[in-house]
C-alpha cells in the first residue's frame, strides 16, 4: 500500500520528499537511473529495492544516515497489520509541504556535522538513527530553554552578521596575500620556472623548424591557505565575538576558503550564514543555539571539532584562528591536548584575544596558559585597523 | 553475473565477504554503467573490492593512484619526448616538409598513455580504480568529471579518442577532504562502515584460513570495542587481519593479556592511541578472559557491540 497509485508517480513523489526534507541533490538523472535500477532488481524484496535505491539517490553519507528512516516513513506511512481501509488514502503532494521553516533551515542543516563517521548506522536496517531535529516544537522548546539562562541572548537576540566594509575587506585581502605557506605539488607554466618544459619547448620548436630556440619553464606555485576560524561566543566574549564574526564575513568575502564555528558550549558550523552575510545579507544566526552565549568549554569543542571535521578541514596548508579570552571552565589537559594536535596538524595557530587590548594583561589564565605555548601568533581584533595590524603580524611554519 | 546474490558467492569465492546492499549497489554499478563511489573509514576493504571485482568479471584492473599535484598528464597521456627529440634530429635531412615532419612525430608510437587514456582504448571493458580520489585536488576533480561523463579524450595533436567499450569505474576516498557536488551527483554513492561483529567474524575466518573460531571472535569482538574508543587511528579490517595473521604466527589459539600486548602493535597505529586502551583496559577484561556470558556491558556505551554470545545483529 503506496501513497500513490504508480511506481514513477511514487519514485517522483518520494524524491520529491528527500529533496525537499532531507536535502538530498536529486534531480531528474537520478530518478531516471532509479526507474531502471528498480527494474533490475525484484521489487517485491523490500530490501533489495532499499539497496537498490541507496546508492542512486544518497549522495553523501550523511544522506546514507537518513535514507533509511525516510524511506520506512514513505513507503509504510502506518504500521503493519493496519488494515487497508483505515490507511491515508492519498498522501498530500509534497509540493504543498514547502513552509517557512525549511526555508531558514535547509542550509544550515546540510552543514551540520552529522555526517559524521562515528555516528553512521549500519548500511543495513536494523536500528535507525533518529533524525536530526526537524520537529519545530523541539526547536521551539530548545530555544526556550536557552534564553532562560543566557540574559544577553534572549529569543531573537541572536547575533547578527553584517557584511564586511570596504577597510575590513582590504585587511583581510592583505592577510589572504601576505602568508605565505610555501608551495604547492603542481607544475605550472611560469617564465621565471626552474625546470625545464620539454614538452612545451618541443612544441614551440615546431614553429622554428626543430630547433628549440624558446626554452619553456615550469614553476611550483605558491600555495593558497585555508583558514578555519573558531569564534568563541560565550557570555564573556560578548563585547568582542561580533568583532571576530566581522574578521570571518571579511574573510569570507576574499576567499572562499574559511570556515567558521561558533563555540561555546557546544560547536556549531556557521560557515554558510558567514558565507551569505559577505555576499551582501544581513543575517541573524539563528543555529547557533548552545555554541552562542553559554558558558566557555574551549578544550571540548576543540576536541569536538577536531574529532568530526579535523580531518577534512585542518591541514598543512590551514591556518587555524581561535577567538577567545581563554577562560575556560573545563580542564586544562584537554584543551592542552587539543592545542597540541591543532599545532601539529596546521600551518599556523592564531589566537585572538580581547583581553590583549586591556592594559598590563598577562596570559595567566589556567586555560590561556596551557595554550600560549602552541599559538604562533597571539594578537587582538577590535576593529579594521587591528585587523590590518594582524596581516603584518601573522606568522606560520612552512 | 547479474543478480546480487551471484556477487556475493563470486566475491565469496575469492574470499572477499561483501554484504546484500555492497552487492546490490555494484548490480546497479553494472547495470547502469555509472561509476562508484565508495567512501568509508581507511581499512575497511574499498579498494580491494575493485581488485576482487575485475578478478570476478575477468577483466583487467586499470589503477589510478590520486596524490597531492596529481595533474592531467600523468593521468592522461604523455608525449615521449625524449624520442621525439631523436626523431626530429633524424630526419632533419630526409627532405620531408614540415607538416609530414610533425604528423611523424606526433603519432601514436610517441604517445605514453597513462592510466585514464589506457582504460578508454581496451577491447574489453576494464575496471578502472580511482583510488583515493580526495588527495587529488579539487582542478582535478573537474578534469575527471568530464572524463567520466563523456568517456572521450582529445588530445591536440591526434583527435579524439573515444572509449571502445566503458570502463567499470570505482572511485574510493577517505574523506581527508569534501568533494563537490558534482562529482558525487555523477557517481552512485556507497558508504563502507566497519563490518558489525557478525560480518567481521566472517571475514576473519574467510581470510584467514584455519583460525580458530575463538580467537576470530575475540578479536572481532575487541575490535568493535576498540572502534568506540576515542582512538586517533581506529583500527579497520585489514588491522584485524593482520592481527589475525599474527596471532596465528605465534600460534596462540585464544587472546590473553600478555598476547595482547605483545602484538597490539599490529592494532595501534599511533603512540598515543596505546595509552587511551590502556586507560580502558577494564572494557576489554571480559573478552580476554573469553567467557561467553559472563560479560557485562563496558563504559563505553557500546553494549550493543559487546559480548560476543550474546549479540544480536540486524537481521537483514
Amino acid at each position: 500500500m503506496y501513497p500513490f497509485a504508480s511506481l514513477p508517480e511514487n519514485l517522483i513523489a518520494f524524491g520529491a520528499i528527500l529533496r525537499r526534507d532531507h536535502g538530498f541533490h536529486i534531480g531528474p538523472g537520478e530518478l531516471h537511473d532509479a526507474a531502471r535500477a528498480l527494474e533490475i532488481v525484484d521489487l517485491s524484496d523490500e530490501q533489495a529495492v532499499r539497496h537498490a535505491l541507496r546508492p542512486i539517490l544518497c549522495g553523501t553519507p550523511h544522506d546514507v544516515a537518513v535514507f533509511d528512516r525516510a524511506f520506512t516513513d514513505f513507503m509504510f506511512p502506518v504500521p503493519a497489520g493496519v488494515p487497508q481501509d483505515q490507511m491515508p488514502a492519498v498522501r498530500r503532494a509534497p509540493e504543498s509541504r514547502a513552509d517557512d521553516r525549511e526555508e531558514t533551515f535547509e542550509p544550515e542543516r546540510r552543514a551540520t556535522p552529522s555526517d559524521d563517521a562515528d555516528v553512521m548506522p549500519d548500511a543495513g536496517d536494523g536500528p535507525i538513527a533518529p533524525l536530526e531535529i526537524t520537529d519545530s516544537d523541539l526547536e521551539e522548546a530548545a530555544r526556550l530553554s536557552r534564553s532562560s539562562y543566557s540574559p544577553l541572548h534572549a529569543d531573537g537576540e541572536a547575533p547578527a552578521l553584517r557584511s564586511a566594509g570596504n577597510a575590513w575587506r582590504d585587511a583581510a585581502r592583505s592577510l589572504v596575500r601576505r602568508l605565505e605557506i610555501g608551495l604547492s605539488r603542481r607544475w605550472r607554466p611560469a617564465h621565471d620556472g626552474t625546470r625545464f618544459d620539454l614538452r612545451r619547448t618541443l612544441r614551440a620548436s615546431l614553429q622554428t623548424g626543430g630547433e628549440a630556440l624558446t626554452p619553456r619553464w615550469l614553476r611550483r606555485p605558491r600555495r593558497t591557505p585555508r583558514f578555519v576560524l573558531l569564534v568563541d561566543g560565550s557570555r564573556s566574549m560578548s563585547a568582542h565575538a561580533l568583532a571576530a564574526l566581522q574578521v570571518a564575513v571579511a574573510m569570507a568575502s576574499i576567499t572562499r576558503r574559511v570556515e567558521v564555528f561558533t563555540f561555546s558550549t557546544a560547536l556549531q558550523r556557521v560557515t554558510g550564514d558567514v558565507r551569505r552575510a559577505a555576499a551582501g545579507e544581513t543575517r541573524e544566526l539563528e543555529s547557533v543555539q548552545y555554541a552562542w552565549g553559554g558558558g566557555t568549554s574551549i578544550g571540548a569543542c576543540l576536541r569536538e571539532f577536531l574529532r568530526t571535521f579535523g580531518e577534512r578541514l585542518v591541514g598543512r596548508d590551514t591556518v587555524v584562528m581561535i577567538a577567545s579570552d581563554g577562560l575556560d571552565v573545563g580542564e586544562p589537559d584537554t584543551l592542552r591536548g587539543a592545542m597540541i594536535e591543532l599545532h601539529r596538524r596546521s600551518a599556523g595557530l592564531v589566537w585572538l584575544n580581547p583581553l590583549l587590548e586591556t592594559a598590563g594583561y598577562e596570559p595567566t589564565a589556567r586555560g590561556m596558559s596551557a595554550a600560549r605555548p602552541y599559538i604562533t601568533t597571539f594578537a587582538s581584533v577590535t576593529d579594521a585597523a587591528s585587523f590590518v595590524r594582524l596581516s603584518r603580524l601573522v606568522r606560520v611554519r612552512v | 553475473m547479474t543478480d546480487a546474490a551471484t556477487i556475493r558467492a563470486r566475491f565469496r569465492d575469492r574470499a572477499f565477504v561483501v554484504d546484500e546492499a555492497f552487492a546490490t549497489a555494484l548490480q546497479i554499478m553494472l547495470a547502469l554503467e555509472k561509476p562508484l563511489l565508495i567512501e568509508g573509514p581507511a581499512g575497511v576493504g574499498k579498494t580491494e573490492s575493485a581488485k576482487v571485482l575485475a578478478e570476478v568479471l575477468g577483466t583487467r584492473l586499470i589503477r589510478l593512484q590520486c596524490y597531492e599535484g596529481l595533474d592531467a598528464m600523468a593521468a592522461l597521456y604523455e608525449w615521449n619526448y625524449p624520442r621525439q627529440m631523436l626523431r626530429a634530429r633524424l630526419s632533419e635531412t630526409a627532405g620531408s616538409t614540415l607538416e609530414e615532419r610533425e604528423a611523424q612525430i606526433f603519432s601514436e608510437q610517441f604517445l605514453l598513455r597513462r592510466p585514464l587514456l589506457e582504460a578508454i582504448s581496451q577491447d574489453r571493458s576494464p575496471v578502472l580504480l580511482i583510488d583515493e580520489v580526495d588527495r587529488a585536488d579539487e582542478a582535478f576533480e573537474a578534469f575527471l568529471l568530464e572524463i567520466l561523463a563523456e568517456w572521450q579524450v582529445t588530445i591536440p595533436e591526434l583527435g579524439t579518442i573515444r572509449a571502445t567499450s566503458k570502463p567499470h569505474v570505482i572511485l574510493t576516498s577517505n574523506r581527508t577532504r569534501e568533494l563537490s557536488d558534482a562529482l558525487r551527483r555523477r557517481c552512485l554513492f556507497l558508504w563502507l562502515p566497519y563490518p558489525t561483529l557478525a560480518q567481521e567474524i566472517d571475514i576473519l575466518q574467510a581470510r584467514v584460513p584455519g583460525l580458530a573460531e575463538r580467537l576470530a571472535h575475540q578479536i572481532a569482538s575487541l575490535m568493535q570495542v576498540l572502534r568506540g574508543l576515542p582512538l586517533q587511528k581506529a583500527p579497520g579490517v585489514a588491522e584485524s587481519l593482520d592481527w589475525a595473521l599474527a596471532l596465528m604466527s605465534l600460534h596462540r589459539d585464544h587472546l590473553d593479556a600478555r598476547a595482547l600486548e605483545q602484538t597490539l602493535g599490529c592494532v595501534l597505529k599511533v603512540h598515543e592511541d596505546h595509552g587511551v586502551v590502556h586507560a580502558h583496559r577494564a572494557a576489554l577484561e571480559p573478552i580476554l578472559e573469553g567467557a561467553p556470558g559472563t560479560v557485562e556491558s563496558g563504559g563505553n556505551g557500546r553494549e550493543a557491540d559487546f559480548g560476543f554470545g550474546s549479540v544480536s545483529t540486524p537481521s537483514r
